[in-house]
């Protein structure tokens, strides 16, 4: 069955089409969340429909099989899902989900929003234990020896030597013209980064802003997931203090109380200078809030801490202002005058969903 | 497919037994080929209706995908797929059991009967293999001609028609043509007795006011020659699947009447009855919101068998309307829980509404008549003089879907090449809509019962 291969990779390259098509509206939901593999993500599609004449829904009702009175519901929906027999005409409901790989979903994200690659920064050339056979040595173990390099040697010795006797050309190698094959390691360049999603979890970030956070979140992990081989995410959650937790808890967490970022920009340049130094990662933290901050006093602290501490160090430092009822939207104001003309520096302020799209352009569209 | 596909000895030897029992029942098939095949590449056979050399498409890449996915997730699983040919080929699956095995076989011997033997198959091609080919290679021909995309475009847009048809127009002329036979035995004799009929199916004479609106097009509309070809196709082939549409209910049913008399006549073993058992009433088994054809088919060959009736002169003449008119009635409605099901308004949940027997057969009725299409004619080619063409959809309470109507009839208007227009009508009013190929217009007005 090559042919339904063919037939397969068509229809996949038509969803593809679909996908790039409708991707600021995936940009937007939730969907895809959840629903990422390790190199794949599943996404949901509705079944590319040829429009035919048929019947509305004022037919949604129909003749079934079973016990009840009258009045008594039947689960479901009657057209959705089909006995094990066969492939069933109405096509109408289905969602078909196909895997695109989270490569080719980043280039996508890249060319909507035109973003541009990233240039790892500085020399973080780490050698990767790679390599080739592509050296010689002059000592190694028999099953590596290079037979021609060997006999050329001792070829050019018995000749010098005056041994070698052209009709009866025979070459005995010496252990001094032995030649052996040895690995060459060829320092690879590896570019590492590590993302740190920062969330305030407070009492005034409400299931909305949490849901932008999440896309948010999603979309740059792509995104950065294929500029670099390694990527790390690391997730922190804060309110009055700070605290690394699991993927899971940094979308499901609510705390509530006050909020103390510096709290979580001290844990974040602890975490620099620890165990993620700059010098072998490319660091992108993502702070996401409200913008209320405790105290002016606190968001003095924060600004002294990006401006002496982090932005040195870090790639780009993006800090996302969610709007939200309660929030007034401070902090944003007081970074943006208290590190004005700072280039690492990418405040955005996300209205809703349908910012999210430009938010991510701000976010990653300097290459850095 | 590098596996083997011949069956094994032993099962061989069950087919030949089991064909041998279900001649001595009554069953008129002829050779049927078995042959053993992955899941997966059934899903593939499936997707392509049953026929591995079918003409290049995505759509049959999306049905393979969902099938496929299907499988992969335990959610459906195919047994047999069987297609209406001569030879019919029939495929079984490799993962099947033993038992499924002969259950899977004696149910193929059940369809090839019914292919034979029902007279809306009468008009179908046997040796649709062939064709098929055929179609598949004029189709890559053209799309060597004339381009992946073009092609794939145009034949969309032919796909979105494929349900144009008057379901009864095969059979009629296939009568026809035999009467003018038995007046005149020597036209039978000709070798030209296949091309009369061919000519007829092929919409040739498809005037206004006719519901053959697909042949209509074929014929009349002004296409390049590729075009025109392709269209054909869609039409041959759409007919061609039409009976299986107009008859699942009887097939499934009578296919599976037949493989549990059979199985439970001699041919399992002891060891296999609990399985069987459970096996068939897997496949019979109907949840609250649908009807499976499966069960109400072989139920209502059981209710005619009771009654006294002859079943192989009902699985000869019927087709599913006329199969549930003839057997169902306030008796069958009640003892197989029949009901009419429909959305309640206020709790906005699809609930139980009778089980009054003339409402639920009335309902079936309406479900199945005209190959559950809707009905929709074309009643004048040349509307204002200006070559317009009028399509009436014939209302019978349900409702079209409007926004996909529009979007169909632009696809009727670009083949055509001018304006369509089509009438219906939502509850009392009717509607109009209007397409050049590019924009959409509609209107309205009161409906006025007329005549």
């Amino acid at each position: 069955m090559h042919r339904i291969e063919r037939d397969r990779a068509r229809f996949r390259e038509i969803v593809r089409g679909r996908l790039r098509a409708d991707l600021k509206k995936y940009l937007s939901t939730s969907e895809l969340l959840g629903r990422r593999g390790e190199h794949t993500v599943t996404i949901p599609i509705p079944q590319i429909e040829l429009p035919r004449f048929h019947f509305g829904d004022n037919s949604k009702s129909g003749v079934g099989q079973g016990p009840g009175e009258k009045g008594t519901p039947i689960d479901g929906d009657p057209k959705d899902g089909e006995g094990s027999g066969g492939a069933g005409e109405d096509a109408g409901h289905h969602v078909l989900e196909v895997e695109v790989e989270l490569e080719e979903l980043a280039r996508m994200l890249g060319e909507e929003l035109e973003l541009p690659r990233i240039e790892p920064k500085g020399d973080k050339a780490l050698v990767a234990d790679g390599g080739r056979y592509s050296g010689i040595r002059d000592a190694g173990p028999k099953s590596l020896r290079h037979f021609r390099r060997t006999f050329k040697n001792a070829l050019t010795r018995s000749i010098a030597e005056g041994v070698f006797d052209p009709r009866a050309p025979e070459v005995i190698p010496m252990p001094e013209d032995e030649r052996f094959r040895w690995k060459k390691r060829a320092p690879k360049p590896e570019s590492s980064a590590v993302i740190f999603h920062v969330m305030d979890v407070s009492g005034s970030m409400g299931r909305e802003q949490k849901d932008v956070v999440r896309i948010k979140a999603f979309w740059i992990d792509t995104w950065l997931r294929s500029q670099y081989q390694n990527l790390e995410v690391v997730y922190i959650v804060h309110d009055a203090v700070a605290k690394i937790v699991d993927q899971q808890s940094f979308f499901s967490l609510r705390e509530s109380g006050g909020t103390k970022i510096s709290s979580a920009y001290e844990l974040l340049l602890q975490l620099v200078r620890d165990k993620y130094r700059p010098e072998d990662w490319n660091l992108y933290p993502f702070h996401y809030s409200d913008g209320d901050n405790w105290s002016a006093r606190d968001t003095e602290r924060c600004i002294a801490i990006l401006r002496d501490e982090l932005l040195p160090r870090v790639n780009q430092f993006c800090y996302g202002q969610v709007k939200s009822a309660y929030g007034s939207g401070q902090f944003k104001k007081d970074l943006d005058t208290g590190l004005e003309g700072q280039e690492k520096l990418v405040t955005v302020g996300v209205n809703d969903r349908d910012g999210i799209a430009d938010a991510i352009r701000a976010f990653l569209g300097k290459g850095r | 497919m590098t596996k083997r596909t011949e069956l094994s000895a032993q099962l061989r030897h069950e087919a030949a037994r089991i064909e041998r029992i279900a001649r001595s029942v009554g069953l008129d098939f002829g050779d049927v080929v078995f042959e053993m095949v992955d899941a997966r590449d059934v899903n593939a056979l499936a997707a392509y209706g049953g026929f591995p050399v079918r003409y290049p498409s995505w759509r049959f890449g999306m049905d393979f995908e969902r099938l496929d996915k299907g499988r992969q997730y335990g959610l459906s699983r195919i047994y047999e797929l069987v297609i209406n040919t001569d030879p019919a080929y029939a495929w079984l699956v490799r993962t099947n059991s033993d038992m499924e095995q002969k259950l899977v076989m004696a149910h193929v011997l059940g369809h090839a009967d019914f292919f034979r033997s029902n007279v809306w198959f009468q008009p179908t091609d046997k040796g649709m293999l062939d064709r098929m080919a055929d179609h598949g290679t004029r189709i890559r021909r053209a799309i060597d001609l004339h381009g992946q995309d073009t092609v794939e475009a145009f034949l969309d847009m032919c796909l979105v028609l494929d349900n144009l048809l008057d379901p009864f127009l095969p059979l009629r002329e296939h009568m026809k043509v035999r009467a003018a036979a038995n007046r005149d035995p020597r036209l039978a004799a000709e070798p030209s007795f296949e091309a009369v009929r061919e000519r007829a199916l092929t919409g040739g004479g498809s005037r206004p006011p006719t519901f053959d609106v697909l042949g209509f097009l074929a014929e009349r509309a002004p296409l390049p020659e590729w075009q025109r070809d392709l269209l054909r196709i869609v039409r041959a082939e759409a007919y061609y699947f039409l009976p299986q549409r107009m008859t699942k209910i009887m097939n499934e049913g009578w296919a599976s009447f037949w493989h549990s008399r059979i199985l439970t006549g001699g041919v399992l073993d002891a060891s296999e009855v609990v399985e069987f058992a459970d096996c068939h009433s897997g496949a019979t088994a109907s949840a609250p919101g649908q009807l499976n054809p499966y069960k109400l088919g072989i139920e209502m060959f059981r209710t005619a068998e009771e009654r006294g009736l002859d079943i192989f002169r009902l699985r000869r003449v019927h087709n599913d309307a006329s199969f549930v008119d003839a057997i169902i009635d306030e008796d069958f409605v009640a003892r197989n829980a029949l009901f009419l099901f429909g959305r309640n308004g206020r709790t906005g949940r699809t609930e139980v509404e009778t089980r009054e027997f003339r409402v639920v057969k009335e309902r079936m009725l309406a479900d199945l008549s005209w190959g559950g299409l809707p009905r929709i004619e074309l009643v004048d080619d040349d509307h204002a003089g200006r070559g317009e063409l009028i399509l009436r959809h014939h209302h019978d309470g349900r409702d079209l879907q409007l926004t996909h109507a529009a979007e169909t009839l632009k696809s009727v208007a670009r083949l055509w090449g001018t304006s369509v227009h089509i009438e219906t009508r939502e509850e009392s009013t009717v509607r109009w809509i209007s397409s050049d190929g590019a924009e959409i217009r509609t209107g309205e007005r009161p409906y006025e019962r007329v005549g």
